[in-house]
């Protein structure tokens, strides 16, 4: 295969399809100073290695990436090599144009085939992880292959296959990234990590497929490994930590009730109140009442 | 017909049973609450969120055992981990996070006071061993550190202190809770005027200490609601986990008896009338009733170090099904001759407490030769963390005679381990699989307090374990040789220990990992 670029704007190519930015593949076969600097784009950039070694800066982190592997680097993120070098070797990269949501998520755009929920899941879990280099990752290789190929051809519906083809990527790179990033040998700290990440973001109307998601398990053994871990299925125990976190908000007289119930992930100020009376026998403002007594 | 409630307040989460009058258990639930480590040696966890899982837990227990079958709740008895600090406003409220027994943030007081003749007249009064895990030491920690939150402070509470008033409005601390803040004299059950000083506070600041049995005044009037539970409930103070797991194993005063408890931690512990004396400040004594004192000594590394081992070289075949994958591992250990061939094991991978009482200490594999297999490793990996029980056990020995022992918690329990704790020891190991001693010793707490018992010795005498692993005298006569070298090595490593800990610090990767406790 030869050495290619196709850019959005200039390649004929790519006229039916705005959100590839850049496709191409690359084939070094000396030492090239000067080839290779550190750049920043609003695109995400995946690139997958067909030979050699390569040592990348990723946000200025250095990874090594042999044959298979994937490097990943998220939009505004900085990423080239040291001294601008790039060593001998050949690989294949994709550029994708994301929608940036103003809470910082992305998600893909209008063209993508997956669901509204699912759609932010997978943007929640890339962000979240946040995994640069994932290794021994052939199908992205073959993805990236088949768009090529779909570009190229222009066989009947090819528009519609290279569509496909983006979305199956970004479904198998953050699957990846989940399996990758939680060890399926310690569940206390998996456990802990998506703690970390709910607090984090309590007003999120967090389902129980996200949950899972981010941490690399289907529902079905997530509910049932949390539910034998903590005592409590995935959702009463993120009520448990909203109500934890309202209970301290609730002791601080300068915020309002309304905004602790937003803030805390409850639809409105209604449901914050029957699910707190339920479980603490108080309303909100009778137990602020009782705990700001002395100021 | 009535029943008891038992709540406990663990380092991982609460754990609630309810038990008829016989003792029978009605039902069990659990909750978890994570602990959090924002520093290295940081080890806290969020008081409201223990107290909402505390509320949710009872709840669920009462609408699904108690209230459809009419029982009529006695009482409610408390028992929780000890060493935890909670610093809270005048009007009662948290400043900040609870810091619990694992916190090490402490190390250079504990250290400082350790070697000072204050020290060792603090450690005779209270009991406490001086280590980062004592109240004591914590809340000088917040004096010299912390100064807005220590001014703040309108007293320092435990976990258990703090749930109790959330319910009942009551600042009280029971004697045990209490013996383990190295704040109270375990002889005269005040609080010790030199270490209110040490920690720069007074006695106002610290809650009311209390008899086990104590009733902490009335569920409020919304609990009482939201619950369907009387008035008239009474709450119980109730005691510490140690000293329970040892009630609840049938230990009492002057038996020729120690308990043992292996959980993610350990601990050796005996029953008497006296508190156990020793130069090197090496043993706990806290207080269960007047004149009841439950001696020994904690170690940091038990199952949690099983669990570590399993996590490298498991197989895993189910993902996240550590017991299947520990069962497996000892599965393979049957056919390696007890001693491992002379392969021993260091089990100091998170410091250790008692007996070597040295934070520094670290892991090792000794005697490796070209022989050994990976099965090997897991028998040796075993026999190290026993050896360490041992240890602490050899030491209260040299003080108290022990003829048999009773082991606890959930890697002692494993019939592979209580039998080779049998024959380390060369004693008789009594057991009770899927039995939760501290719970139960909640219960003839309570039992005894509503009159069904005399006392607590009347109450744990009964207490039968129906299984018993007798030591193997041929097994024995190995371990003996071995545990020598194994002793040797202890404390033999000091500097090289503290060697490569510096070296460890030093090259450490500097992102924080947010998980695991470090005592």
């Amino acid at each position: 295969m030869n050495q290619f670029v196709l850019q959005y704007g200039k390649s004929p190519e790519l006229i039916l399809f705005p959100h590839i930015l850049e496709l191409g593949m690359k084939k070094s076969g000396s030492i090239q100073p000067n080839t290779f600097p550190t750049t920043v784009t609003d695109g995400l950039r995946i690139y997958y290695i067909t030979e050699g070694r390569f040592e990348w800066c990723i946000n200025y982190q250095p990874h090594v990436f042999y044959p298979g592997d994937v490097a990943l680097i998220m939009p505004g993120i900085p990423f080239g090599c040291d001294n601008d070098v790039l060593k001998i070797g050949s690989f294949t990269w994709i550029q994708l144009a994301v929608q940036k949501q103003d809470n910082g998520h992305i998600q893909p755009g209008k063209w993508s085939g997956l669901s509204e929920t699912e759609a932010t899941a997978i943007g929640k879990i890339l962000l979240l992880n946040n995994l640069p280099a994932l290794s021994r990752f052939n199908e992205v290789g073959k993805i990236i292959k088949c768009i090529h190929t779909e570009l190229f051809g222009m066989e009947v519906a090819y528009q519609a296959r290279v569509n496909h083809q983006i979305d199956e990527l970004l479904i198998q790179i953050t699957r990846k990234m989940t399996q990758q990033t939680h060890s399926i040998r310690d569940f206390p700290k998996t456990f802990t990590q998506l703690e970390v990440v709910l607090r984090q973001d309590l007003a999120h109307q967090w389902t129980v497929e996200e949950m899972a998601g981010l941490v690399g398990m289907g529902t079905t053994l997530f509910t049932e490994k949390v539910k034998s871990y903590s005592g409590f299925s995935p959702i009463n125990y993120l009520i448990n930590i909203r109500i934890s976190e309202a209970i301290k908000l609730l002791k601080r007289a300068d915020i309002k009730l309304t905004d602790i119930a937003l803030d805390t992930g409850f639809y409105s100020s209604q449901h914050f109140s029957t699910t707190f009376k339920k479980l603490t026998g108080y309303r909100p403002s009778e137990f602020r009442k009782n705990h700001l007594r002395n100021i | 017909m009535k029943c008891i409630i038992t709540i406990e307040l663990g380092t991982n989460g609460i754990r609630v049973f309810a038990y008829d009058l016989s003792g029978r258990i009605i039902g069990s639930m659990k909750g978890h609450y994570p602990t959090f480590h924002t520093e290295p040696d940081h080890s806290e966890q969020d008081p409201e969120q223990i107290f909402i899982t505390t509320l949710y837990v009872l709840k669920n227990i009462l609408n699904e055992y108690i209230h459809p079958k009419k029982y009529e709740v006695a009482s409610i008895c408390f028992s929780a981990s000890m060493h935890s600090v909670l610093a809270v406003d005048k009007n009662g409220n948290p400043l900040g996070y609870a810091i619990t027994w694992a916190d090490n943030r402490a190390k250079k007081e504990a250290q400082e006071l350790r070697n000072s003749s204050l020290g060792k007249k603090l450690y005779e009064a209270t009991g406490t061993p001086i280590h980062p895990m004592s109240p004591l030491v914590k809340i000088a920690w917040i004096r010299h550190n912390n100064k807005e939150r220590f001014r703040l402070t309108s007293k320092f509470l435990s976990i258990k202190t703090y749930i109790i008033h959330q319910l009942t409005g009551e600042y009280i601390i029971d004697y045990s809770i209490a013996s383990a803040t190295g704040l109270m004299n375990i002889h005269t059950v005040n609080w010790e005027e030199d270490a209110l000083q040490y920690a720069g506070i007074t006695a106002n600041q610290l809650a009311v200490p209390a008899p086990v049995f104590t009733a902490a005044g009335k569920l409020k009037k919304a609990y009482q609601q939201s619950l369907r539970l009387p008035a008239e409930t009474k709450i119980l103070i109730g005691s510490s986990d140690g000293c329970l797991a040892t009630l609840g194993d049938g230990i009492i005063k002057g038996a020729e008896k120690a308990s043992i408890t292996i959980e993610d931690s350990g601990a050796v512990r005996v029953m008497g009338s006296t508190v156990l004396k020793d130069e090197q400040m090496r043993f706990f004594n806290y207080l269960l009733t007047d004149n009841c004192y439950v001696s020994g000594g904690p170690t940091n590394n038990g199952g949690n170090i099983f669990e570590w081992f399993t996590r490298q070289f498991g197989e895993f075949t189910n993902p996240f099904d550590m017991e299947n994958s520990m069962q497996q591992l000892m599965e393979e250990v049957d056919n390696v001759p007890a001693g491992s061939d002379g392969l021993l094991f260091l089990p100091y991978l998170l410091g250790e407490r008692a007996p070597i009482w040295n934070a520094n200490a670290r892991g090792a594999y000794f005697g490796l030769n070209i022989k050994h297999e990976r099965r090997h490793f897991i028998r040796a990996t075993i026999e190290g963390i026993l050896y360490e029980i041992y240890s602490i056990g050899k030491t209260l020995g040299e003080q108290r005679s022990i003829n048999s022992l009773s082991v606890n918690g959930s890697f002692g329990t494993i019939p592979f381990c209580s039998q080779l704790i049998a024959d380390i020891f060369n004693k008789p190991v009594w057991v009770r699989q899927q039995f939760h001693s501290v719970s139960f010793g909640a219960w003839l707490l309570s039992a005894t307090e509503m009159g069904i018992y005399k006392s607590l010795d009347d109450a744990a005498q009964p207490v039968e374990l129906p299984n018993v692993f007798r030591p193997n005298k041929q097994h024995h006569a190995v371990y003996a040789d071995y545990f020598g070298i194994f002793e040797k090595l202890s404390t033999k490593l000091f500097d090289e220990f503290e060697a490569i800990g510096n070296l460890q610090k030093k090259y450490a990767h500097s992102n924080k990992t947010l998980i695991y406790d470090n005592p």
